[in-house]
């Protein structure tokens, strides 16, 4: 299966916000109310608002919803896989497993998951890339991009875009700044962004390693059954000597004079000392 | 039997129900209104206190189940055999705080059964959920011998579960030392919210190492506690064996911890002076290095008083600890402080007090201690009695009785909080727009023949007496009255006028529903975009901002506070800005644009703006020009581009071919949305 993106140029980016429209539409998420408590502003992401327009330097428009990384830390926090990513590249969300542990939210490097607060049986919120539609065959692509009256944000196959931003770049190399944000980013995202303003200030945030986000935990999930066997073995090992210590102390204190056995006794709980604390 | 009452457990159960009662309402409105009610959790702080407190130290403080029971059944150490069940019923109760804690966290927690069909190997959490599962069950298995001993039916059971004590110890030991360590394996996955020095990728053997130390400062602790409230003496030899252990464990922590600050290069970030780097030094001084001196003090100088600090500082310290790396040590990197919410801080104490309550009810019942301690609260006069046999009743205000009272008053405190809560916090912010008033205006056209004036006649008293009015003359408008900054600075919005402008009744949605589908009320600037475009020659925010010193900023640009507050009826900027070209001054423009008169905003725009940046946007190579589109600004119109062009006297895009075809080679949008048979309002998108 190809794995499809979102190219997202901020220079032709005029903020009408026709694609925020656009998506409320495709996937009824209902009504920005006033802010509430846990919101900037009504017009920030929210779970009423999967995608938005937020203010870069120079007075660029820069559009920001879900980054679909290729490995996004959210699916693999979830401990029940209710976000997945699909084999299209988008990440998809199933409510009708889903814990509500927020554990995503904690997970998403660029902080774009957001939680329904206000509801008893909330859901968690975020841009889907239209999956369910497009794999129905009910769209060609999602709502935002085709609402984009200037196709400043496309839809496309990931590697395709990739090389027309590239070509973006090198045909007007004053113009762009010469980073395609998403390529390499936390191990590359299926939204990816040019621009002729630094989009740090925009949901980019400098400290954005090019690894993945689950690997340093898969790395320690994968020692667990390691550390079970080994701990368990351990202990048998350790309870078997000790055992067998105090058992041939106890023969030898049989065997020996009673006036004797204070001494033995001594020495035995000095050994358990030190097998305690050195443990 | 002791019959003096013992206030110390007197007031300390009062106490416990007193806050089991506040939690309970509390958690009643938590699953009925939603945790945005009931916490201060948001999209950027989603974990608080009940993950900081109540799961993460709820498992660390359940620590001493393993170490102790490690202790006794794999190195043999039988003189702690005494303290094992207080230890295991401890951690199990440990637990059962965490299961409460994570039902209440949990925003689906009836979706709790899809944990055991949708494995997530790769999910931290995965582990913690199975592992809290599984160690709960060996630590109820491990306990039931003591609460099953008593019952002769049982007998076969128990005599099961002890011979399968030692297996069961094993698994226990090997499920918490995943357990503990993958709960530091949790934030490994939000390494771009943390602060470095809480951030490492050695957090689960950290978690591991800690909970340790944790656990034996918290069976030490623990067995204070309960002698201090059942008055008898505590098991010293065995706390002061243990606080010895946990001082190498603490020393070992210390250096691991500093060590990997030092390998990693980041202990910069601990001497920088900063607030976090204070925090970090409190913490480590409270958890593990204060207290592993303590514990290290000889007996003769004072060694009872050090061992009772050090146990609390050490439980303290790592509480502590794990709130930093569940929140506090978020807020250094996104910027967005947490502070608990009352309800949230009462349901955790609240489970706390619960479990306490029910630790108190084992240990009078069931033999957990040595010795069982006697219930001098019971009974203050005996129920029996002992010679006549004759029942004589509790006393009036037995302990049923306390406790129903104190749960109450809890209770009440509880429903207060929360009114508190749902009335100010629960509710969206104070919307910065208030409902708009209803009045009647006299519109009159402007001398000069642009626009109108609006003259408030005045304010109907109800709805009722606004809709009857009678309107003969046709100038009499209804109109709105529209907060416009929160501060009582009405702008006079003509809302019968804009209905009409805009095609009348159908016309509704284009400001109730524009760019935010069902969105309650469109603010004036999202069809006058050009009132806060950044891009724009006028910035008004930064007026706004530079006024607001005034008395009243508005008054500063609109004169007429009576008129509608646009840009006909304000000052022209060079009443203020004198350097700049007043009206009427002539503007040449480069080509073969006609020289002339720029009279307002409107015609500056539309005849020298937009000509000028079509010219620009062509000739940077623009697929098509932006700024020129008459729909750029009207955005409601989208879909009639030829007929407004046609209607402002500008040429139809369809007449200069040339221009834009040549460059382009397609179609343009503008083209498409003359030729699509589309009515208004349909919007035209490229594929």
């Amino acid at each position: 299966m190809k794995s499809f993106a979102i190219l997202t140029d901020v220079t032709k980016c005029i903020g009408c916000e026709d694609c925020v429209a656009a998506c409320k539409k495709a996937n009824d998420s209902g009504a920005d109310d006033a802010p509430w408590k846990w919101q900037s502003e009504a017009t920030g992401l929210s779970s009423t608002r999967w995608t938005t327009i937020e203010r870069a330097p120079e007075g660029r428009f820069v559009r920001v919803h879900c980054r679909h990384c290729l490995d996004p830390g959210c699916a693999a926090a979830c401990p029940v896989s209710a976000l997945k990513v699909t084999a299209e590249g988008a990440v998809a969300y199933d409510p009708s497993i889903c814990l509500g542990c927020r554990y995503c939210l904690m997970a998403c490097p660029f902080v774009m998951t957001r939680y329904e607060w206000e509801s008893a049986n909330p859901r968690v919120r975020k841009c889907i890339l239209c999956y369910e539609e497009i794999k129905a065959g009910r769209m060609k692509q999602p709502a935002c991009t085709k609402a984009c009256p200037t196709e400043a944000t496309i839809f496309g196959e990931r590697k395709a875009l990739l090389a027309e931003a590239h070509r973006r770049i090198d045909a007007e190399p004053g113009k762009y700044i010469d980073h395609v944000w998403g390529e390499h980013e936390v191990g590359g995202t299926s939204v990816i962004y040019i621009s002729d303003v630094d989009l740090t200030a925009a949901g980019w945030p400098a400290r954005l390693s090019e690894r993945p986000v689950p690997e340093l935990a898969t790395r320690v999930l994968n020692t667990v059954p390691a550390t079970f066997l080994t701990v368990g073995a351990a202990m048998v090992g350790i309870n078997w000597v000790v055992k067998r210590r105090q058992t041939i102390a106890a023969e030898t204190a049989k065997q020996i004079n009673t006036h004797a056995e204070g001494e033995v006794d001594a020495a035995e709980t000095d050994s358990e000392r030190t097998n305690g604390e050195g443990s | 039997m002791n019959t003096a009452v013992n206030n110390r457990l007197l007031v300390t159960k009062a106490a416990l129900w007193f806050f089991v009662g506040v939690a309970t309402v509390i958690a009643v409105v938590r699953f009925t209104l939603g945790l945005g009610v009931t916490t201060a959790l948001t999209d950027f702080t989603p974990w608080g206190m009940w993950i900081g407190f109540d799961v993460l130290s709820g498992v660390a403080l359940a620590a001493g189940g393993f170490v102790i029971a490690a202790t006794v059944h794999i190195f043999r150490l039988e003189r702690y055999h005494g303290i094992v069940r207080a230890a295991i019923l401890t951690a199990f109760l440990g637990y059962l705080a965490v299961i409460i804690g994570l039902m209440v966290d949990l925003g689906r927690p009836w979706n709790l059964w899809s944990v055991f069909f949708n494995w997530n190997l790769h999910s931290p959490l995965f582990e913690v959920a199975m592992c809290v599962i599984l160690y709960t069950a060996v630590l109820a298995l491990e306990f039931a011998p003591v609460g099953l001993e008593s019952f002769r039916w049982a007998q076969p059971a128990v005599r099961l579960l002890r011979k399968l004590t030692l297996p069961l110890v094993i698994t226990g030991i090997c499920l918490s030392t995943l357990h503990q360590s993958s709960l530091g394996t949790l934030f490994l996955l939000s390494e771009g919210r943390m602060h470095p020095l809480w951030y490492t990728p050695l957090l689960p053997p950290l978690f591991l190492i800690s909970a340790i130390a944790l656990g034996l400062g918290m069976v030490s602790l623990e067995g204070l506690v309960s002698s201090w409230l059942y008055k008898r003496e505590p098991e010293w030899p065995q706390i002061s064996g243990l606080t010895r252990a946990a001082s190498i464990v603490l020393g070992l922590y210390v250096g691991l911890r500093i060590g990997d600050l030092i390998w990693r290069g980041q202990i910069g970030w601990a001497l920088d002076g900063s607030w976090y780097a204070t925090l970090f030094w409190i913490e480590m001084a409270l958890s593990a290095i204060v207290p592993a001196v303590l514990f290290r003090l000889p007996e003769r100088h004072g060694g009872r008083w050090a061992v009772r600090w050090g146990a609390f500082l050490t439980v303290a310290g790592f509480v502590l600890n794990r709130v930093n790396v569940g929140g506090i040590s978020h807020i250094a990197i996104t910027g967005e402080a947490y502070v608990p919410a009352l309800t949230e801080l009462f349901i955790s104490i609240g489970i706390v007090a619960g479990l306490g309550l029910i630790f108190l009810f084992f240990v009078e019942n069931l033999n957990v201690w040595e010795k069982r301690p006697e219930r001098p609260d019971r009974f203050t006069r005996p129920a029996v009695d002992p010679i006549s046999s004759q029942f004589i009743g509790s006393p009036w205000f037995g302990s049923g009785q306390r406790a129903a009272l104190a749960w109450a008053v809890g209770a009440v405190l509880g429903l207060i909080l929360v009114e508190a809560q749902v009335s100010q916090r629960g509710q969206p912010r104070a919307n910065p727009v208030r409902s708009p008033r209803n009045v009647v205006v006299e519109v009159t056209p402007r001398l000069d023949g642009k626009g109108h004036e609006f003259d408030w006649i005045h304010q109907p008293a109800t709805l009722a007496s606004f809709t009857n009015t009678e309107v003969e003359n046709p100038s009499i408008q209804k109109a709105v009255l529209i907060d416009s900054g929160g501060a009582g600075r009405f702008v006079l919005f003509a809302h019968a006028a804009h209905q009409k402008r805009l095609g009348g009744e159908a016309s509704c949605g284009q400001c109730h529903h524009r760019n935010v589908p069902l969105d309650r009320g469109t603010s004036c600037v999202r069809c006058h975009r050009d009132m806060y475009r950044l891009t724009d020659t006028f910035d008004h925010a930064r007026h706004v901002t530079a006024h607001r010193v005034d008395k009243d900023p508005c008054v500063v640009c609109h004169a007429d506070r009576a008129a509608a507050k646009n840009r006909s009826g304000s000052k022209s900027c060079d009443s203020c800005h004198k350097p700049i070209a007043p009206l009427l001054t002539k503007v040449k423009v480069k080509g073969t644009y006609p020289i002339g008169v720029a009279p307002g905003y409107k015609q500056a725009l539309h005849s020298l703006c937009i000509h000028c940046h079509r010219e620009h946007e062509l000739a940077e190579g623009f697929k098509e020009p932006v700024l020129s589109r008459c729909t750029t600004c009207h955005r409601d119109q989208f879909g009639n581009e030829t007929e407004m062009r046609v209607q402002a006297g500008w040429p139809s895009p369809t007449e200069q071919p040339l221009d834009i075809q040549a460059r382009l080679g397609s179609p343009t949008a503008i083209e498409r949305a003359s030729k699509s048979s589309a009515g208004p309002g349909t919007k035209v998108t490229p594929q």
